[in-house]
C-alpha cells in the first residue's frame, strides 16, 4: 500500500515537472521572479554578513588590536588621566592567560589641533613605537614619503585627506596643539614625513608619530603608554580571551568592571586609547579591558538594520511574487479544468490533484532558488573582483579594497525555507480549488 | 545646536573676564617691590565673590579668510554660589539663546524649541577648545611661583615683567608672563606659554577702565592666538553693575522669560 502511495506521489511529481515543462514561458517568468528575489536577498545578506567582519578587521588594523587594556590614574586633586606606567603585571597576565596574539601594541594618543600656516584640523595622533610595531609598518600603505623618515623623532604620518585639508607637503613643518594628560596646554613641532591613502571617515585617525615624542607632548615618561592592544589571529574567541584576561588581571590589580557595552558611546574611535571614563576614586593604576566588539556596538546596530531591511525586502518582494503565483496558478487551473475533470474521472483523488499543483509550485520555487543562488554567487563574485582601493570612502566596509560577501548558513537556510513556504501558500488556494472540482462539472466546463 | 556651538566661545571669553586682572588697592611703592603682594592685589581685584556682577560683553572674533563674527551676551554672575547666566543678544539669529551654570551643572536654552539641554562643565570642556582653567578664576599666587622679574616699558608705561611658573601640572599654562604697571598693580599684557615653552596666546588689556565698587575693570581685552596666525578676539565690556541681583536670575525660568 505504501509502495503504491509512493509510486503515485512519484507519478504526480513527474506529472508536475511535465506540466512546468509544458508551459515553459510561464514557468520561466515565475521562476525568474523568484530567482530575482533570491538574488537580491542573498546579495544584501551576503553584504550584511561580511560588513561586521570587515569593519572589525579594518578597525583592528587601525587600532592595532582586538583586545585593549588601558590604564587610568587619579591625581591628588582627583583628576583622572590615562597612563600605564609599569606593565610588568599586565605582561605577566597576558603570558599566563596564553592569549594567542600575533603582536602586542603599546600606544599613546595625542588628540588636538594640527596647524599649518592658517589652516587647521582636529586630529588624533597615535604614538607608535616603530621599532617594535612591525605589523603596522608591513600593513600601512605609504603614498608619499617613507617609513624610514620616522627616524626623525618629530616625524608625522598623515592621511592624504588631512594633508590636503592643511595644504601641506611631505617635508613641511606643522604645529600640534594639544593638552597634556593632566590638562595643560602644550604645543609640538612636527615634520610631515609621509602620507597614507585616504581611509574614508577614519582618515583623521590615521596619523602616526613616534611614541616617545607623543609621550613627551602628553607629559608622560619614557616607557609609559596609554593603551596596550592585543592583536589576535582572528576575530573568533575575542570575548573569551578578553574575559580570561579580565578575570586574571582582576586577581592581581585594580580593574574596572567589564560591562561589555560600548565604553565610548558606539563607534567612538577616540576611545581606543586612553579611555578615562571613571567612577569613584582609587590609587595607583586602574585597568580597563575592552574589545572591538564592545566598541563597535553601533556597527552591530547597522548590521541589525541591514538584516531588518533585507527581511523587509524579502517579505515585500515575495508578497508581490505570491500574488503573481496565485494569479498564474488560478489561470492554470481554469486552463486545465477539463484535464482535471478527466483525471478525477479516471480515479485521481482530490488530495492528489492538490498535491500536483503544490508540487508544481514547489519545483518552481526550488528551481527559482537554485538559479537565484547561482546568480547571487555570480554577482557577488563579480562585485568582489573590483578593487576599489584603500583610498575608497568605503574602505572600512571593504576587505583589502574589495567588496566581500558572507551569507551566514542559518540565515540562508531560513530564507530558502521562507521562500518555499510563501510559494506553497500562494499556490495553495488555486490547488485547493482545483482539488474541490467535481469531475462531471469540470468535464462539462468549456473555456 | 547653536547654543552649544557658541557656549565654548562665550565660556572662554568669560573666562578671560574672570581672569581679567582688575585693580583696587595700590600697594605701597618701594624700590624693591614685593611681587607676591602685587600678584595678590591682582588676584584680589578680579574677585567678585562678595557681590553680584552683571555686564554686557561684546566679542568680535577675526579669523583669516573668514568674515568677522560678532557675539554679544548679557552676563550675570554670583561667584559666591558659583552661579552664572548669560543670554545671547547678538547675532540676531541666536538672540535669546541662554546658558545657566550652577556649580558643575549647565543648562542651555534654545528659544526656538523652548527646550533646555542639560550638560556638565566636564562635558563642555571635552567638546570644546576651552581650557580647564578658562572655566574658573585664575589665582596667580595659588597656581604659580614667581620665576623671574624684570623692568620694562610697554608703550608709555613702565612695567614689571613677571614670569610665573606653574606650581602643579594641572593649570592650563605652564608659564605665564605678566606685564604689570609700576604705578598700580594693573596687568597690561599677559603672555601664556605651553609646557614646551611656546607662546600660545597674548592677552592685551588696554588701559581704559570702568571704575566700579573700588575696582578697575578693563573695558577692552584683546586676545591674540599666537599659534593660529591671524586669529584674534576683541572683547568689550559695558553696562557693568555690582547691584544685587534677584535670586530668580539664576533659574531656568529667567532664561525662558528673557528670551521673549
Amino acid at each position: 500500500m505504501a509502495r503504491t502511495s509512493e509510486g503515485s506521489t512519484a507519478a504526480i511529481a513527474v506529472m508536475a515537472l511535465k506540466n512546468l515543462n509544458r508551459q515553459k514561458k510561464r514557468s520561466i517568468l515565475l521562476g525568474g521572479a523568484i530567482a530575482f528575489g533570491v538574488l537580491i536577498i542573498m546579495v544584501i545578506d551576503g553584504f550584511a554578513g561580511a560588513f561586521m567582519q570587515n569593519v572589525s578587521e579594518n578597525v583592528a588594523d587601525i587600532a592595532a588590536g582586538h583586545i585593549f587594556v588601558s590604564g587610568s590614574v587619579q591625581s591628588d586633586s582627583g583628576k583622572t588621566f590615562s597612563v600605564i606606567r609599569d606593565d610588568s603585571i599586565l605582561t605577566q597576565v597576558i603570558k599566563d592567560t596564553r592569549i594567542p596574539s600575533l603582536f602586542i601594541s603599546k600606544r599613546s594618543v595625542a588628540r588636538g589641533t594640527i596647524i599649518f600656516e592658517s589652516k587647521q584640523a582636529q586630529i588624533s595622533v597615535q604614538g607608535v613605537d616603530f621599532s617594535s610595531e612591525h605589523y603596522l609598518t608591513s600593513r600601512l600603505i605609504i603614498s608619499q614619503g617613507s617609513f624610514a623618515a620616522m627616524s626623525n623623532p618629530q616625524g608625522l604620518i598623515l592621511s592624504e585627506q588631512t594633508a590636503r585639508k592643511l595644504n601641506v607637503q611631505v617635508g613641511d613643518r606643522l604645529i600640534l596643539q594639544l593638552t597634556t594628560v593632566t590638562g595643560q596646554q602644550n604645543v609640538g613641532d612636527m615634520t610631515l614625513v609621509a602620507t597614507t591613502p585616504d581611509t574614508g571617515f577614519v582618515s583623521d585617525l590615521s596619523a602616526y608619530a613616534n611614541l616617545s615624542y607623543v609621550n613627551e607632548l602628553l607629559n608622560l615618561e619614557a616607557g609609559e603608554y596609554q593603551t596596550l592592544g592585543i592583536y589576535l589571529p582572528s576575530l573568533s574567541g575575542m570575548d573569551r580571551y578578553a574575559d580570561a584576561l579580565y578575570a586574571e588581571l582582576k586577581t592581581k590589580a585594580n580593574v574596572k568592571e567589564r560591562t561589555k557595552t560600548s565604553a565610548v558611546g558606539g563607534f567612538g574611535m577616540g576611545g581606543f586609547f586612553g579611555d578615562t571614563a571613571s567612577v569613584g576614586t582609587w590609587t595607583g593604576v586602574r585597568y580597563s579591558v575592552t574589545t572591538l566588539d564592545d566598541m563597535l556596538s553601533s556597527v552591530k546596530q547597522i548590521v541589525g538594520v541591514l538584516n531588518s531591511v533585507s527581511f523587509g525586502i524579502l517579505v515585500v518582494l515575495f508578497v508581490i511574487i505570491m500574488v503573481g503565483i496565485l494569479n498564474t496558478f488560478r489561470m492554470t487551473m481554469f486552463e486545465r479544468i477539463r484535464e482535471i475533470g478527466t483525471m478525477r474521472a479516471i480515479g485521481m483523488q482530490r488530495g492528489q490533484v492538490r498535491n500536483l499543483f503544490l508540487l508544481e509550485a514547489l519545483f518552481l520555487a526550488i528551481a527559482g532558488m537554485l538559479v537565484g543562488i547561482a546568480l547571487a554567487a555570480l554577482v557577488m563574485g563579480i562585485l568582489s573582483l573590483f578593487n576599489l582601493g584603500v583610498d575608497s570612502p568605503l574602505f572600512m566596509i571593504l576587505r583589502k579594497g574589495h567588496f566581500s560577501f558572507k551569507v551566514p548558513l542559518g540565515r540562508g537556510l531560513m530564507n530558502v525555507f521562507i521562500i518555499a513556504i510563501l510559494t506553497l501558500c500562494a499556490a495553495y488556494l488555486p490547488a485547493r480549488s482545483a482539488a474541490r472540482l467535481e469531475p462531471a462539472q469540470a468535464l462539462r466546463t468549456t473555456k | 545646536m547653536g547654543v552649544l556651538k557658541n557656549a565654548s566661545v562665550v565660556l572662554i571669553t568669560l573666562a578671560a573676564l574672570c581672569a581679567a586682572p582688575l585693580w583696587a588697592d595700590t600697594p605701597p611703592a618701594t624700590d624693591t617691590p614685593n611681587f607676591t603682594a602685587i600678584l595678590n592685589a591682582v588676584d584680589g581685584n578680579g574677585d567678585f565673590a562678595k557681590q553680584d556682577y552683571s555686564a554686557v560683553l561684546t566679542i568680535v572674533t577675526q579669523k583669516p579668510n573668514e568674515k568677522d563674527t560678532l557675539l554679544q551676551v548679557k552676563l550675570f554672575r554670583r561667584d559666591l554660589h558659583d552661579q552664572m547666566v548669560w543670554i545671547m543678544q547678538k547675532p540676531e539669529a541666536q538672540k535669546g539663546q541662554g546658558f545657566l551654570k550652577v556649580d558643575e551643572n549647565i543648562w542651555m536654552y534654545d528659544p526656538e524649541s523652548g527646550k533646555f539641554s542639560h550638560s556638565t562643565m566636564k562635558e563642555q570642556i571635552q567638546d570644546s577648545k576651552a581650557k580647564s582653567s578658562d572655566l574658573k578664576r585664575t589665582s596667580y599666587v595659588n597656581d604659580y611661583d614667581i620665576a623671574t622679574t624684570a623692568e620694562g616699558m610697554l608703550g608709555k608705561y613702565p612695567v614689571w615683567v613677571i614670569t610665573l611658573k606653574a606650581k602643579n601640572d594641572e593649570v592650563s599654562y605652564q608659564s605665564v608672563r605678566l606685564s604689570i604697571r609700576k604705578d598700580k598693580p594693573l596687568v597690561l599684557k599677559e603672555e601664556d606659554f605651553s609646557v614646551s615653552a611656546r607662546l600660545m596666546r597674548t592677552v592685551i588689556f588696554p588701559p581704559t577702565y570702568i571704575e566700579i565698587a573700588g575696582k578697575s575693570v578693563p573695558s577692552q581685552t584683546l586676545i591674540t592666538d599666537e599659534l593660529n596666525k591671524g586669529e584674534k578676539s576683541a572683547m568689550t565690556i559695558s553696562d557693568v553693575s555690582v547691584a544685587t541681583l534677584p535670586d530668580s536670575t539664576f533659574s531656568k525660568a529667567f532664561l525662558n522669560q528673557s528670551s521673549k
